[in-house]
């Protein structure tokens, strides 16, 4: 087939592009694609000289297996997690933590709830109500640092057994193994712009569709992404297999919801960004003759109400809420060697259009019974990403004509238990299972096949059993933190059998236009007065107070961006936020999208256009989902492709 | 042109430049806190040297270009998972000690070593090419030191630009004092030229090349030999961050005009 | 004991020593003075008897390689004439300026002998063993080291000490006779910067460090490249001062983009770049950049323009950070320079 005939939408392209012709050819490298890879270089590794192992576009040698990740490194993922690990130590029954840097074995959870030392959150009366008799009863109660721990952690919440880890140098760890297995390989730095699909004579028909492979992005482009100095066209790598685990916001997964569209009745409509700092604490030097000598050398070691030294014992697992808002759950990990990852989750439910995040975890972090451990610490890295938390109900198509999908991007996070990377894992393993069980029967990769072998056996798995038990779990939350509190507990403790119903409206319909337009105008004005961000000024004017700038933990977004995570894109590669419809954007006077940028690289004018830097972007993919201003009802004013460059930053 | 040339260039990795570095001692010596963890990326002077490199050998059919590299095993295949896609190359590398605080020597006579035990590698077709400094150490002494043990006595540091010539001469351009450059004439092949940024851009990721690259890479990872380092008396009698902070007077209130009356009486040029 | 050899060499001119070699003259003789060794002086130029005057007056032992093989900074002739002046001495310890012709050889030199070098030392300590210091990782970790074993070749940044001056004398010098293998190298000249050859004045007072927020959108959400590139050149001009540039503005280059043509990577200073050294600094639009960091770690008396008061990578860096539009400061700037806004 010629490359002009690849897509139907565009006319005959002039441009000469490559090709090359692989097994399977997969996009996006996070824990999905390490388990399936794992997997497959396993089965192969184990019988190399089994003839289903052997290349159909090399004969004479074994698959042809290519992994193309976004990142410009492996190391450069933007999580901490707290995760059970039951697919991952089933792949890796002897795992020692210890060879993981930063992870640790989970040894105590805690469940805070959180007042608000400042009263400057956005609490519903029924909440301060509840808030007040907390204070009263607080002596009684244990209420400490304006936190009340819950007696006890729900069962649905453990992760006892599990691993705190960086997910950054998990993928590392991971990637080398797979890589020094000899039969993949894995290129980061490389976005993938689209999936090839065939032609389809303008039917659409998601039953008859295939994908053909990957094309990567064009490089030596201009920002519009027209061939510039240098320009070499993206290449187009053709594959009998195209694996898809390029996450929530991954273009390729994009692609394939825009070309197939979504099962029925699924939407994604349900999302929340995750940010996180990575903080090293600060070692207590005051009275280190009262402290256990490993102790002072492994552990966080602080003082305690009392003045003693209470360690922060490495697995230490910390859930929070109540504060900074209501809506925004938050978490503390701590790793080995004094290092702790503490984050919040910003919901698409909030519904507020004055919401971020940055700002927010800057408060968070400064909430005393938080503050206690993390003051004087040092801010070593940073970090945002969207969460799919439409699980189940956002689930695409799970596998058609030479492709299927594993990982977040395929639905696979369970909300009710707050557990994603477990479950990407073992979609990656049962997807190679099934890759090796077409394989050995000389079957075709078309859409019955993996329906057959890999969705049949994800559908048997305990990942589809927590998956549905999930999917009504946070319904409630649309009609408020309560009423979600109560909706979640219930399907918890249920096992998903009982939930609260709800209309779910499309992530734009969920920000309130009308609630803070005031505080939104105050905010810009002040962003463009001061010179400070949107984001910033918004929480000011909000009546948050300033931030007590120390050069070291708390610091101003823009160094955070250089500091932190430190943020770069390579030369030569289009922008890849684009908004649609610039009329609306220049009518929008939320600008949620700039208020929740993570990397402040959407950002304001005196004239009002927003504008997009392609250096300063984290690929959180925010934006995909905080635009008022939907032009179809559902989806962002901005479009959200491929795109080198992000994070540098390897404790992630 | 038709001189094919035979070009070695030694680059090491060094941690991304955009990290956050902290010294620690330990029983080994001073190293970096997480050196480990930290990204890695070729080291930037020595991977301009790689870009000329490839280009050079492009110009020049028969030409052939090796990368010899000094790292723990794990972070060069974590390396080379990059590099590999901008140009061709053979890698040959050597299981050692991360960072800067390795003697040079050591490291010049590991990498001369390596080098020695290329295969069909022609000494008198050799450009041995790197970084006129590294990232790291940055003594600029390494690449020296290995074209001494290798005998070839044409050496250049800073390099910006060679023109290979039809009759095996090349014109070298090497940064001097004042911006300026210095330019030489050498007889021909071998020589040793330690490159400065040159004049090329980052090639672009090439996917072909890379699969071709990881073919070789690979099973020669697997076989690198391990390095040790004599110390050879050096010692360390300190290893720390910058102490020197300075008391920053912010001056917030001051009008555009003011502030540029107050520069320009500091600069003293009025 | 320990026997000091100090290396020199000439300037362009053929008879002057550099600056940087008379510094090292000054680093050798309080060096010499602290161990009790023997200093002798050792000098490569075509004709060293100009040049040798100058050291009259430092008592030391002087010795030199003459002739006109030794007029061109090239390695063949300059390593066999170090190494026979090296000899010569018996030297210990060599010192020797880390201008590009020594940086070129002093390795090599090093290896001849079975000794060791290390280079970039920016202060000579210690008493009873000398110990020096050296900065690694582009300047961001200094470190404090010490050899045992001899020769022990140390190459000195420039600037990092007072250059020699006394009184020019008639003075004796042993020429030490050096025997050259074939040359196969022949400098054929210099060139100087290609483009705007009035940026880089190593020798200037104050160092103009431009940042990529120059070419970034300004608060009218527009670019104004080419107002920045005047608003910089017209203060370069008027205030006689040097040009550095980070490396994301450098990499603009090539990019389809506005640009500042007159920069190349000869001005990038920092992580990749130079560290260059002089009395003052102005930085422009570069927050978050490294010059804050690494680039002007050498600059005295530093000051930044800056539109963010919480930039962090100016704190306890900059001597003074004004909070302003570089764009409206620097226009004033030059026009109180009498160089106007613009060309």
């Amino acid at each position: 087939m010629s490359a002009d005939a690849l897509n139907t939408e565009t006319p005959a392209e002039p441009i000469d592009r490559p090709s090359m012709e692989v097994d399977i050819a997969c996009a996006g490298f996070g824990p999905a694609m390490g388990g399936f890879l794992t997997t497959l270089t396993r089965a192969w590794s184990a019988h190399p000289e089994d003839p289903a192992f052997e290349s159909k576009v090399a004969p004479g040698m074994p698959l042809q297996v290519l992994c193309y990740e976004r990142a410009d490194d492996l190391a450069a993922g933007v999580s901490g997690v707290v995760t059970r690990a039951q697919s991952i130590r089933a792949s890796f029954p002897d795992l020692n933590p210890a060879e993981i840097p930063m992870a640790a074995e989970v040894k105590q959870e805690r469940v805070l709830y959180l007042l608000d030392p400042i009263g400057a959150s956005r609490r519903s009366l029924t909440l301060r109500v509840a808030d007040a008799a907390l204070r009263t009863a607080g002596p009684l109660l244990g209420l400490l640092d304006h936190a009340f721990e819950l007696p006890w952690t729900p069962a649905f919440l453990h992760k006892h057994g599990g691993l705190v880890m960086s997910i950054g140098q998990f993928n590392q760890w991971v990637g080398s193994q797979v890589l020094a297995g000899g039969l993949v390989q894995i290129w980061p730095g490389t976005p993938v712009s689209a999936p090839i699909f065939s032609e389809t004579n303008g039917k659409h028909d998601p039953a008859a569709e295939a994908v053909l492979g990957l094309r990567l992005a064009d490089q030596g482009v201009d920002r519009s992404g027209a061939p510039a100095d240098g320009f070499m066209a993206g290449m187009d790598v053709r594959a009998q297999l195209t694996i898809v685990g390029d996450g929530p916001v991954g273009a390729v997964g994009q692609a394939l919801d825009a070309r197939l569209g979504l099962p029925p009745g699924h939407a994604r409509r349900e999302w929340a960004l995750g940010m996180k700092m990575v903080i090293e604490l600060p070692e207590d030097i005051s009275n280190p003759d009262a402290l256990n000598k490993d102790a002072l050398a492994k552990d966080a070691v602080i003082r305690n109400a009392s003045g003693n030294p209470s360690p922060l014992q490495p697995g230490t697992v910390w859930h929070t809420f109540g504060y900074p808002e209501p809506e925004i759950f938050g978490f503390l990990y701590v790793h080995p060697d004094r290092l702790v990852s503490v984050g919040i989750f910003v919901p698409s439910w909030m519904g507020d259009p004055s919401r971020t995040a940055y700002r927010y975890l800057q408060h968070y972090i400064q909430h005393p019974a938080l503050w206690r451990y993390l003051k004087d610490g040092t801010l070593r890295s940073w970090g945002a990403k969207s969460l799919e938390e439409s699980g189940k109900r956002g689930e695409p198509f799970l596998a058609g004509n030479g492709f299927a999908r594993i990982g977040e991007g395929s639905g696979s996070t369970n909300m009710l238990t707050g557990s994603g990377v477990d479950e990407a894992w073992a979609t990656g393993t049962q997807l190679a299972e099934a890759v090796v069980e077409l394989l050995r029967a000389g079957k075709p990769f078309d859409r019955k096949n993996l329906a057959d072998t890999y969705e049949a056996r994800r559908r048997a798995s305990w990942v589809e059993r927590g998956a549905l038990e999930a999917q009504n779990a946070r319904n409630g939350f649309h009609g408020g933190i309560v009423k979600g509190m109560i909706g979640m507990a219930l399907a918890g403790l249920t096992g998903g059998r009982l939930s609260l119903g709800a209309h779910i409206p499309p992530a734009p319909k969920q920000i309130h236009l009308e609630s803070s337009r005031l505080k939104i105008k105050n905010g810009t004005v002040l962003a463009l007065a001061d010179g400070r961000p949107l984001h910033d000024a918004l929480l000011t004017a909000c009546g948050w107070p300033e931030i007590p700038f120390d050069g070291r933990l708390l610091v101003s977004h823009q160094d955070a961006l250089l500091m932190g995570g430190k943020v770069q894109a390579m030369p030569g590669f289009a922008d890849h936020v684009v908004f649609r419809d610039i009329q609306l954007c220049i009518s929008c006077t939320e600008m949620t999208c700039v208020a929740m940028c993570s990397g402040q690289a959407l950002t304001q004018g005196a004239d009002g256009m927003i504008s997009f830097e392609r250096e300063k972007c984290v690929h959180c993919g925010a934006c995909l989902w905080n635009c008022a201003l939907s032009p179809d009802g559902e989806h962002s004013n901005i479009e959200f492709s491929a795109g080198a460059g992000g994070l540098h930053s390897a404790e992630n | 042109m038709a001189n094919a040339v035979h070009i070695v260039v030694c680059a090491g990795i060094v941690p991304d430049p955009l990290q956050t570095l902290e010294p620690i001692t330990g029983p080994n010596g001073p190293g970096l806190k997480n050196e480990m963890v930290l990204p890695a990326v070729l080291d930037p002077w020595a991977a301009s040297a790689l870009y000329e490199a490839a280009s050079l050998a492009a110009k020049n059919p028969g030409s052939k270009v090796w990368l010899v590299s000094l790292g723990p095993k794990a972070k060069l295949q974590q390396v080379m998972m990059t590099v590999a896609q901008k140009v061709h190359f053979d890698l040959v590398p050597i299981d050692g000690p991360i960072g800067g605080f390795p003697d040079a020597h050591s490291t010049a006579a590991a990498l001369a070593g390596a080098i020695n035990a290329i295969p069909g590698l022609d000494k008198a077709k050799l450009l041995l090419f790197g970084g006129w400094e590294s990232a790291t150490r940055g003594a600029g002494v390494t690449l020296q030191l290995t074209g001494e043990l290798l005998s070839i006595t044409d050496q250049f540091q800073g390099v910006d630009q060679i023109d290979l010539r039809d009759d095996g001469s090349f014109e070298v351009l090497e940064r001097v004092e004042g911006g300026k450059h210095q330019v030489s004439v050498c007889a021909g092949t071998p020589a040793v030229l330690g490159w400065a940024t040159g004049n090329l851009a980052e090639p672009r990721n090439n996917p072909q090349v890379g699969m071709v690259n990881m073919r070789t890479i690979m099973p020669a990872l697997q076989k690198a030999k391990p390095a040790t380092l004599a110390a050879n008396g050096l010692r360390y009698v300190s290893v720390g961050l910058p102490k020197q902070q300075r008391t920053t007077r912010v001056v917030k209130d001051l009008t555009p005009d003011q502030i540029a009356a107050e520069l320009v009486e500091w600069i003293g040029a009025e | 004991m320990e026997n000091l050899l100090v290396l020199t060499h000439v300037d362009e001119t053929g008879s002057a020593l550099t600056k940087a070699s008379l510094e090292a003259v000054t680093a050798g003789r309080e060096l010499a003075a602290r161990l009790g060794a023997s200093l002798t002086i050792g000098i490569v130029a075509a004709d060293a008897a100009a040049a040798a005057g100058v050291l009259a007056s430092t008592g030391a032992r002087l010795l030199a390689v003459s002739g006109e093989a030794f007029a061109q900074p090239r390695y063949t002739s300059d390593a066999a004439a170090c190494e026979a002046l090296c000899r010569a001495a018996a030297a210990t310890i060599v010192l020797a300026p880390g201008s590009s012709r020594f940086s070129r050889v002093g390795a090599g030199v090093a290896h001849r002998l079975g000794g060791f070098i290390d280079t970039h030392i920016t202060a000579l300590g210690g008493t009873e063993a000398v110990e020096a210091t050296r900065w690694f990782y582009r300047q961001r970790v200094e470190a404090v080291l010490s050899r045992d074993a001899r020769p022990w070749f140390l190459l000195l940044d420039a600037g990092t000490h007072a250059a020699f001056a006394g009184e020019p004398a008639a003075v004796a010098v042993e020429q030490v006779s050096v025997e050259l293998p074939p040359l196969r190298t022949t400098v054929t000249g210099i060139h100087a910067p290609k483009q705007d050859a009035q940026t880089i004045r190593p020798n200037a007072k104050l160092l103009l460090v431009a940042g990529a927020g120059w070419t970034k959108k300004q608060a009218d959400g527009k670019i104004h490249a080419e107002e920045a590139g005047d608003l910089i050149l017209g203060f370069l001009r008027a205030a006689g001062a040097s040009l550095g540039s980070s490396k994301s503005l450098v990499d603009q280059r090539g990019e389809d983009q506005p640009v500042l043509p007159f920069l190349t990577h000869l001005n990038q200073i920092g992580q990749t770049g130079a560290t260059p050294r002089h009395a003052m600094g102005l930085s422009t639009c570069c927050h978050g950049e490294e010059p804050h960091v690494v680039g002007w770690r050498f600059i005295a008396d530093r000051r930044a323009i800056s539109l963010d008061p919480n930039c962090g990578w100016t704190r306890g860096k900059a001597d003074v950070v004004y909070i302003a539009d570089a764009f409206q400061v620097m226009a004033k700037v030059n026009a109180l320079l009498g160089a106007g806004a613009g060309k």
